[in-house]
């Protein structure tokens, strides 16, 4: 996937990838990248958790402006553990 | 370039050149960046496009051959409006227990109509694209389908893409 991110990249579109396989997302050099820890196939979070959901899109659109260079990945601050115990739903998630 | 510590290796060391020796699309390395393109407006203002390598589809259309032994390179256009109910998974390599019951944990697509809803985003492409994120030959993953897929998605005038590797 990062090789397509790269080609859409050097077309001039900005882009920003959801990886939940850090290691792999930074050996490829994807242009920016925010990083969940979660199990593969739920980047987005869990099922019914319409907040995380949204978070960690607007989290991952928002490093579009504040990556500080190409190949840059923030880790995001939340854990499988808690996304699957129901925490981040609520007013205060992160 | 890291914005932080890159220390958090998932598996021991070694394990991954064992992996890329047998399956060679696993771990690719680059060693050259991209420079990065601007954003030109505002998110607010942004048409964002979505590209996934979940295998989620449009019900009806030719399911992904998740079986061949290369890999299936081929993309699927799914509509920025359609209903979860009509779309699909075809895909071998990711636990898919969540998606069964939310495909917006793999495939957001209800958070994103939500986000241009709250005027959070400006607006959606008509469509977004879909394909295996799975194959043995990077090469050609490289020089022929992700250009070919970079030129789909381009179409679509996006001024930001989001991308979900599955």
């Amino acid at each position: 996937m990062a090789l397509v991110q790269r080609a859409l990249e050097r077309r001039g579109i900005p882009t920003v990838s959801v990886s939940v396989a850090r290691d792999v997302t930074a050996a490829c050099l994807a242009p920016r990248a925010v990083f969940v820890p979660f199990m593969m196939g739920h980047h987005f979070g869990v099922p019914g958790n319409a907040r995380l959901q949204r978070a960690i899109i607007n989290a991952a659109l928002r490093f579009i402006e504040e990556a500080d260079g190409s190949g840059a990945i923030r880790d995001l601050p939340y854990t499988w553990n808690e996304a699957r115990r129901g925490a981040y739903s609520g007013e205060c998630a992160p | 370039m890291m914005e932080s510590s890159s220390s958090s290796t998932q598996l021991r060391p070694g394990l991954w050149q064992t992996v890329n020796e047998r399956y060679p699309g696993s771990m690719i390395r680059k060693s050259d960046v991209v420079p990065l393109a601007k954003l030109r407006k505002p998110l607010s203002e942004s048409r964002v496009a979505f590209v996934s390598s979940s295998g989620v589809q449009p019900i009806g259309t030719l399911p992904f051959d998740v079986a061949h032994p290369i890999g299936d390179f081929s993309y699927r256009r799914v509509p920025s409006n359609s209903a979860v109910a009509n779309l699909e998974i075809h895909q071998l390599k990711y636990p898919t227990i969540g998606a069964r019951s939310d495909l917006n944990v793999i495939f957001p697509i209800e958070r994103l109509r939500e986000l241009v809803d709250d005027g959070v985003l400006g607006s959606l492409t008509s469509d977004f694209f879909s394909f295996v994120g799975y194959n043995m030959d990077p090469a050609r993953f490289e020089t022929r389908f992700a250009e070919e897929l970079a030129t789909a998605v381009e179409g679509e005038a996006p001024d930001v893409v989001l991308l979900a590797p599955a």
